[in-house]
């Protein structure tokens, strides 16, 4: 007794023993006190929120709260949400925290009143309904007799026969008999256990309520990108608006990733090949694909995304110059790649080895192929607007024509805006290239005096140039060789680039986007989902049904049974029930007579 | 009941009650646990792929060769004891019965399947399953017809047409879905075949067949014939959406994502339409307390008042619908919890489908509070099961139309 707070603390400033009679009436007052509490402030606290207004009342606000979340997507980017709010309502939405709701202090604050709620209410109702199931009146009110609904008399002449063949009518039932004076009572009943059902239900839901709790406050989540060959130990996730990140207590390396692809070109699955280290000692490998993830000391990982792990790109730049130099460009994805003879630097974002498009026009059967091999970057530079570029490997071939190499470019940097742009020149065959250039140099200077002069100084240099470039004899597709470089003609000379970038060639390297979670919940959340089925089949499969029987001795001998039922589920099923029960009882009984 | 009370029983009702109801039974239920040990246990286990082929071949019809025996051993061990185990039997034994002899149209279908060479992926419209999706139609709302017809004429045989068509209908939708089981791994060699929950059309005639029997079965045990006038007006609504789900072309079969290639697909997706089911169910017997409460209330001597079933007895079914669904949805979301919790890494993650599956929960959470605890019958109740069906909807179809996802299988695209 000589704490600094409490009832010892006055003792000690008084510095006089505590007689016995001043503990006792302390110890004394202290359970007053506790009690006057409880029943004053806690017990009515419990009562209000244990109540069903306020459980409906947070029920509602859970669903009302559910509905916002889902109309208004969840954890997207901040600048389309501003974009598609206006700052006045971008900024109302973020400080509810509307963008990531399920996370906020507000909504976390419901769950937990409703833990609380069924907390309280499961309190207050248990020990009811577990005295009601134990406590079984054998006896029935006259009274109430009169209002229920399912009853009937019978006569017999032997009072034990009469009693056995209820019981054998009523196989499983458990019997109670009851004397009051000269009457007895048989009281059977059937499903007792219903209320467990209620009691179930409700623990359940406690149940996983924590187990979200724990999965919240002791799990994680979170994305790792591991290149083929590359190896990570730390997982990336969402925080409110901002990214956060967590050291694993292992690195994940890929061996491997792999693409199946059906015949449509839709992937079939995807799948990696990981090895777990620790301290740079190997543990485990094994293959994961989608709905097959790997478990290592509670971490689960899972096939989540995949994408470019830095793939070795070589690009052909073809000089819009005098000179019309073709130059070879290495680079990753992901790195800049910077031009030696200009200020022009590609920013390459993403390559894809294949591109399966829909060739058919719209409401015709569907016709897939791929376009090959192409890389994505954006082009900067002095004096350049900078705009996205996906470069492809081969020429366009439409209905079995080469019309070309070509290049999809987004001015918006969005790849929804892409537009094509037709280069005229198959850029895969060097010859045409040079054969553009030939064509170019030979085209006379001086402007010629008619139209018709002209087209036939163009045609003669375009025949000098083809002599130049093919001497073996003219190539087959001649004619569609024509438009190509009409077309290059056309569109070249007007490009704000200094060079043509087309993919020459690849050496492609994956990452795969892997999801690390840890739920030391989850267990607990099964657990309490096994408990809601049961106690809902308990629920709504079980009825606990009441009979009551008064035996009823008359002066001869005979005896009348009064029996009378009630079942508090599924009233029509019991009606039947009852109603065969009568017709049971007196076969039973004639059964046992003819024995 | 009537089981001890009948001195003779014809073979039929034989077959469905007592013991041999009880030894069927267990004879199904060793079968479907032969497979599920199949999948378990078997030399190569599980195969997404070709789950149906390992089914039908020497070495399934071992397992559920065996899985029958050892189930009917058990059968004949519990047979001694009681009439409860009987009644459990009772309640199950048609149901197989049912699945049985879909599987036999199933198979009878195939003999009308048109040569490898006369259907490609591309060009679906010649499989055969479409004629039979098209019979289900066809009787399903010839049946909707019949049951309006029967409350006006409710003494003549159009009422069993209702039933008969009903049943016709029901059979042709569940055969036509496994016969499309089979066709798709007539496409493409083989390699996209998969069960036929995949898409929205696929489900939306799952669900038509699952409103039905649901529906049929309380007819039947309850005499409520009257409320068929209401139920398949609902099947009714639902198949003129798939004919323009078809119209557009969402009937096609298509490969599956990976996220779906999981045997979680297969049990997962039916048991949410049985919740489903069963609220449609709840949500007709809601609009016929509703219609009739009117027709009482301004003292109507309609001849419909016959027909129909009483004010409580409709209050009633409402709540046996709910009561097969509610636990069949809690059940259909805790397995997609589960089946989250293997593909995505968690086992909620808020998704508007696994939302808006919670609110439609909550729901009928509510409607069951407020019956029993507040002793709620009536008008309000049949209002909040005919909303809650609204709600349900959303979750179905307008989820996958509006909110992008997770689920987003089911979209329109
Ligand atoms: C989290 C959501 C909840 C759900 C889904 C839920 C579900 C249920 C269900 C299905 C019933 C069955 C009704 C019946 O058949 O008798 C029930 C009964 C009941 N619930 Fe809840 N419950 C929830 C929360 C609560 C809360 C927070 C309370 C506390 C106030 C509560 C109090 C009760 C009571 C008193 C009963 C009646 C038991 C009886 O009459 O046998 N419930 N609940």
């Amino acid at each position: 007794m000589q704490g600094k707070h409490g009832f010892g603390g006055e003792y000690a400033r008084l510095k006089k023993p505590p007689s016995f009679f001043n503990v006792i009436f302390n110890l004394m007052w202290l359970c007053y006190a506790t009690m006057s509490f409880y029943h004053h402030t806690l017990k009515p606290i419990l009562n209000r929120v244990g109540s069903m207004p306020v459980a409906i009342l947070l029920l509602v606000l859970l669903a009302v709260a559910s509905v916002i979340g889902t109309v208004l997507k969840q954890n997207q980017d901040q600048v389309d949400y501003l974009h598609q709010f206006g700052p006045t309502w971008y900024w109302t939405f973020r400080s509810l925290g509307l963008f990531d709701m399920y996370h906020t202090w507000w909504f976390m604050t419901i769950l937990g009143l409703l833990m609380f709620s069924l907390a309280a209410c499961l309190l207050r109702n248990t020990p009811r309904f577990l005295q009601e199931m134990k406590q079984r009146k054998g006896t029935m009110n006259e009274n109430a007799r009169k209002h229920i609904e399912h009853k009937f008399d019978l006569s017999f002449d032997d009072k034990e026969k009469a009693i056995s063949s209820i019981k054998t009518s009523l196989p499983d039932w458990k019997w109670m008999e009851t004397k009051v004076g000269n009457v007895l009572w048989l009281r059977g009943d059937k499903g007792r256990f219903h209320k467990w059902g209620y009691i179930t239900v409700h623990t359940a839901m406690l149940v996983i309520l924590i187990g979200g709790w724990l999965s919240v406050q002791f799990g994680f989540r979170g994305n790792m990108a591991v290149p083929e060959g590359g190896k990570e130990s730390e997982i990336s996730f969402l925080k409110g608006t901002s990214t956060d990140y967590l050291k694993m207590p292992f690195e994940v390396r890929c061996d491997d990733f792999e693409i199946n692809f059906f015949s449509t070109g839709a992937p079939s699955e995807f799948r990696s090949t990981l090895t777990i280290l620790e301290d740079g000692k190997e543990m485990m490998t094994s293959d994961i694909i989608v709905n097959e993830p790997l478990y290592y000391k509670g971490v689960r990982i899972y096939q989540a995304s995949f994408g470019d792990g830095g793939s070795e790109i070589t690009l052909k730049l073809h000089r819009l110059n005098k000179t019309g130099n073709v130059d070879v460009g290495h680079a990753r994805i992901y790195t800049v790649f910077k031009d030696p003879y200009s200020d022009v630097t590609l920013e390459l974002k993403d390559f894809r080895p294949y591109n399966i498009e829909n060739m058919a026009a719209a409401g015709e059967p569907k016709d897939f192929k791929d376009m090959g091999p192409s890389v994505d970057f954006v082009i900067r530079g002095k004096g350049l607007k900078p705009v996205l570029v996906r470069s492809f490997m081969e020429p366009f071939i439409a209905n079995d024509q080469n019309q070309g190499s070509y290049l999809m470019i987004s001015k918006t940097g969005d790849a929804r805006d892409f537009e094509t742009f037709l280069l005229g020149l198959d850029f895969s065959e060097p010859k045409e290239w040079e054969l553009f250039q030939a064509f170019i140099r030979k085209i006379p200077a001086k402007a010629a005096a008619s139209q018709e002069e002209a087209q036939q100084a163009n045609l003669n240099a375009f025949r000098a140039a083809l002599d130049e470039v093919y001497p073996d004899g003219r190539p087959d597709d001649l004619p569609m060789l024509g438009n190509r470089i009409i077309q290059s003609l056309k569109v070249l000379p007007d490009m704000p680039w200094p060079f043509v970038p087309v993919l020459e060639d690849y050496d492609q390297t994956y990452y795969t986007g892997l999801q690390l979670a840890k739920d030391p919940g989850m267990d607990v959340v099964w657990i309490g989902s096994g408990l809601l089925v049961g106690g809902l089949c308990i629920m709504f499969y079980v009825a606990h049904r009441k009979v009551w029987v008064k035996v009823l001795e008359e002066e001869n001998g005979q005896v009348t049974l009064e029996v009378t039922g009630i079942s508090n589920r599924n009233p029509i099923a019991f009606e039947q029930e009852f109603d065969d029960l009568e017709k049971q009882i007196k076969t039973a009984y004639e059964q046992g007579v003819k024995v | 009941m009537t089981a001890i009370t009948a001195d003779k029983v014809s073979f039929t009702s034989s077959m469905y009650t007592g013991r041999i109801a009880h030894i069927r039974n267990w004879a199904y239920l060793g079968l479907l646990a032969g497979l599920a040990a199949m999948a378990m246990f078997a030399g190569d286990g599980y195969v997404e792929d070709n789950f149906v082929f390992q089914m039908f071949s020497l070495e399934g019809v071992k397992w559920m060769a065996g899985g029958t025996v050892v189930g009917m051993g058990y059968a004949f061990t519990t047979s001694a004891s009681k009439f409860r185990a009987f009644r459990f039997s009772e309640i199950l034994v048609p149901w197989f019965d049912g699945a049985v002899l879909m599987v036999a149209l199933m198979g009878l279908y195939t003999l009308f399947e048109p040569s490898e060479a006369m259907i490609t992926y591309e060009d679906q419209s010649n499989l055969f399953s479409g004629n039979v999706v098209m019979t289900m139609n066809v009787a399903m709302l010839f049946s909707a017809l019949c049951y309006i017809a029967y409350l006006f004429a409710p003494d003549s045989f159009i009422g069993k047409l209702g039933t008969a068509t009903a049943w016709i209908g029901v059979y042709a939708g569940g055969s036509a879905l496994l016969l499309r089981w089979y066709e798709s791994y007539l496409l493409m060699g083989g390699d996209i075949g998969h069960a036929p929950v995949s898409n929205l059309y696929e489900v939306f005639i799952l669900l038509f067949c699952v409103i039905c029997v649901i529906y049929l079965t309380l007819e039947s045990r309850h005499n409520a014939r009257g409320l068929g006038a209401f139920v398949m007006p609902i099947v009714a609504a639902g198949i003129f959406f798939a004919i323009w789900l078809e119209s557009i072309g969402q009937s096609d079969i298509k490969p599956l994502v990976p996220a779906l290639q999981s045997y979680w697909m297969k049990i997962h997706v039916p048991l949410n339409f049985v919740g489903y089911g069963s609220f449609a169910v709840a949500c007709a017997a809601g609009m016929a307390w509703l219609f009739r409460n009117r027709l009482e209330e301004s003292g109507s001597q309609s001849r419909l008042l016959a027909v129909f079933p009483s004010l409580k007895q409709l209050d009633n079914l409402a709540y046996k619908a709910v009561a097969i669904g509610f636990p069949a949805f809690t059940l259909a979301t805790i397995l997609g919890a589960a089946w989250a919790a293997e593909a995505w890494g968690g086992y909620w993650s808020w998704d508007p489908k696994e939302t808006w599956a919670l609110i439609v929960w909550l729901v009928y959470g509510a409607y069951l509070h407020a019956r029993f605890s507040h002793g709620l019958q009536g008008k309000t109740l049949a209002w909040w099961a005919v909303l809650g069906f609204l709600v349900t909807i959303f979750c179905f179809v307008g989820v996958n139309m509006y909110l992008s996802g997770l689920h987003s299988y089911g979209q329109l695209t």
